[in-house]
């Protein structure tokens, strides 16, 4: 028998074996993390996804929001325009003042 | 040699990495060496424009906050075509919230031949759709989801013609008048368009609106010197002017001369901004603002900046006073006094008081002199806009001894106001030197911006000149004061020291000047001695008895009325006792 063969039936071959197992669970960790990794990224990118969706239906939203705003300060704008006050104090009975009066207002218990 | 298992692991090792080689060579060509053409393959596939709904256009408002100018939302409405399951159906309920006949509606449902072939078919149904209709619309479309609404901004006025020519409108192209002209570059809104990654509708996917690479903005908010109540209440008293005196057109001006803010600028013709474009092509003079746009000859008012300068020139003295005959010649042109007669000897407050177009031609032919009273029309600041901020502002015009086509004749009709151009702007502002103790602030109409980050830009008061000194400026009011406590005293208002000129000028036609029609004005400040406002009153041609046809008959009454209330809406109580 060569030397090499006892080399690599007896010892080596136990150091091998040992290696082997090393590298082995070194795989195992490095897959466990990748696949950690991954289930992460895929978990992110779904979650960004969603807060897309969410951000687009916000921006929808506001838009909306905006134009339901404006159209009400239109509207409110429109009913107290100066025709629309006026005709509506007409129709109230009220009128013009005729005259106005300044009264000087004289400070109670000054000296 | 190794032979045996170790041998046989080292050759698949060699093995796997050979054949790994190849794919990581791969990956560095498509990710690395040829990135930018595979880049540009997918760009093609999935990158289109598209731009986010655009915001609304900068709103305009009055001094207290009050809309003058706003957005409405409207709406194009359309339909994939071939998706419509029953299109009688869509066509009855949609037709009248559509303001569309339903024959005409289910024309648009049918899809044209040279349309067969497209894998599918829009078109569009109405524009312009808004309030309750839109609302229903929208629900429609819960269940209806081959109906597209599009939004879209209208400009709207709920004011009507209220202010219309400051306002005035603005096409798609930015050509217009007014303040929506002048101020287009920051009213209107910036739109964001760019490329990315889209939906087969044009619809920006969630993932590329999240980067937030575009961004839209709302148009800068504006608000306006212009108070709407007086507004509205010297265009009431203009229009009841013109009826009175059956005037073709008029200008009421109010202004704070302290301050330079205009507060009111009322013009006849007027029109509403919302319907511009409905306006027939020989009513667009309706489109231009008499205010700032339109020069006239302003006659007699212009005796205020004569005296003015003769004092403040030093080329005559307080006491100063002259034999008036009632005529004068000089450069060939021969001027009488608009009632025709010689007032003997008179004085600065004589020439004022009556008028006198022989006193002042006086002034400027014998004491004054072409070039220095040039000098004083033009610190006056007419001959060139006042950049009160609208589109469209005329320079008037105005005659210099420099000129080429001088005559020494000018120098006697400028010193009463004719052969001189002038806008109702310029006037006020000159005449509002006189009331600010000879300091003229610049006219303006904007005093505040807000931009759509919420940034606030107060626009402050400026001065734009000292024509005259305060000495000059407040004797010269002390004559215009007398003026109205003696002769115009159809334009005092119980309570206030007011002080003002009138103006009853001819109008220039070809060849001469229009023997009948003229322009009536008054312009007057108070209360004295520190003025918060000042009025013109322009009327364009009144149709009264020529015995009346004067500033004084027409301009001066109505300055009072609108005077009188000005004072009360200010809240400006009196200065003087009220005799019962």
């Amino acid at each position: 028998m060569s030397v090499a063969w006892q080399q690599s039936t007896h010892g080596v071959l136990r150091r091998q074996e040992k290696v082997n197992r090393t590298l082995m669970t070194t795989f195992v960790v490095i897959t466990v993390l990748v696949a950690a990794l991954g289930l992460l990224y895929l978990g992110l990118v779904a979650s960004s996804a969603h807060l897309s969706s969410d951000i687009w239906h916000m921006h929808s939203e506001m838009a909306e929001i905006q134009r339901e705003s404006s159209r009400l300060e239109t509207e409110i704008a429109r009913l107290s325009s100066i025709p629309v006050l006026q005709a509506r104090s007409v129709a109230l009975g009220y009128q013009a003042a005729e005259s106005i009066e300044y009264v000087d207002s004289i400070e109670v218990g000054a000296p | 040699m190794i032979r045996g298992p170790e041998a046989r692991l080292r050759l698949v090792t060699a093995l796997l990495i050979a054949a790994l080689l190849p794919v990581i060579g791969q990956l560095v060509r498509l990710q690395i060496l040829d990135r930018d053409r595979y880049q540009a393959e997918v760009d093609e596939l999935v990158m289109r424009p598209y731009a986010l709904p655009l915001p609304p256009d900068g709103t305009i408002r009055d001094r207290n906050g009050d809309l003058l100018v706003g957005n409405i939302p409207i709406y194009s409405v359309g339909a994939q075509i071939d998706l419509i399951t029953d299109t009688q159906i869509a066509a009855a309920v949609l037709a009248p919230l559509l303001d569309l006949d339903e024959g005409a509606l289910l024309e648009k449902f049918v899809i044209r031949e040279d349309e067969e072939d497209l894998r599918w078919v829009w078109h569009r149904l109405a524009h312009g759709i808004r309030g309750d209709n839109a609302e229903a619309i929208k629900k429609l479309k819960e269940s209806w989801d081959w109906l597209t609404l599009e939004p879209t901004w209208q400009r709207f006025y709920p004011e009507a013609e209220l202010a219309s020519h400051t306002l005035g409108f603005v096409n798609a192209d930015g050509n217009g008048y007014g303040i929506e002209a002048s101020q287009f570059h920051l009213l209107q809104p910036r739109p964001a368009a760019g490329m990315g990654e889209v939906d087969v509708l044009r619809v920006p996917l969630s993932e590329e609106l999240a980067k937030g690479k575009l961004r839209a903005f709302a148009g800068t908010d504006i608000t306006l010197t212009i108070d709407r109540t007086i507004q509205a209440f010297v265009e009431g008293e203009l229009d009841k002017a013109l009826e009175l005196y059956g005037a073709s057109g008029g200008t009421i001006l109010v202004m704070n001369p302290q301050t330079g803010e205009i507060l009111a600028s009322a013009s006849y013709p007027d029109y509403n901004p919302s319907l511009y474009s409905t306006y027939d092509v020989s009513e667009q003079g309706r489109f231009v603002d008499p205010a700032v746009s339109v020069v006239y000859e302003p006659g007699s008012v212009f005796k205020m900046f004569t005296v003015a300068a003769a004092l403040d020139s030093g080329s005559v003295t307080q006491d100063w006073s002259y034999y008036d005959s009632g005529l004068i010649e000089y450069g060939g042109v021969l001027v009488r006094n608009s009632d025709g007669a010689g007032h003997g000897q008179q004085n600065l407050q004589g020439v004022i008081d009556h008028s006198l177009n022989v006193g002042v031609a006086t002034l400027t032919t014998q004491h004054i002199g072409a070039d220095v009273f040039a000098d004083y029309v033009l610190r006056f600041g007419f001959g060139r806009p006042t950049n009160v901020g609208l589109f469209g502002e005329a320079a008037g015009l105005v005659h210099l001894p420099w000129d080429l086509n001088w005559s020494d004749g000018y120098l006697v009709t400028n010193a009463f106001g004719q052969g001189i151009a002038v806008t109702p702007i310029q006037i006020a502002t000159a005449a509002s030197a006189l009331a600010n103790h000879g300091t003229m602030m610049k006219p303006r109409l904007i005093t505040e911006r807000r931009t759509p980050e919420g940034r606030v830009v107060v626009i402050p008061p400026k001065v734009a000149g000292q024509p005259v000194s305060a000495e000059t400026a407040d004797y010269v009011v002390g004559l215009m004061e007398h003026a109205v406590e003696t002769t115009i005293v159809k334009a005092q208002v119980p309570g206030y020291r007011i002080a003002g000129k009138t103006g009853t000028a001819q109008i220039p036609v070809s060849g001469g000047y229009d023997p009948v029609e003229v322009i009536t004005s008054f312009i007057g400040f108070g209360p004295l001695p520190d003025p918060q406002l000042l009025i013109l009153v322009k009327l364009d041609r009144p149709q009264v008895d020529l015995s009346v046809r004067w500033g004084t008959q027409t301009a001066a009454p109505v300055f009072n009325l609108v005077a009188s209330r000005l004072f009360v809406l200010l809240g400006i109580p009196p200065t003087e006792p009220i005799d019962p």
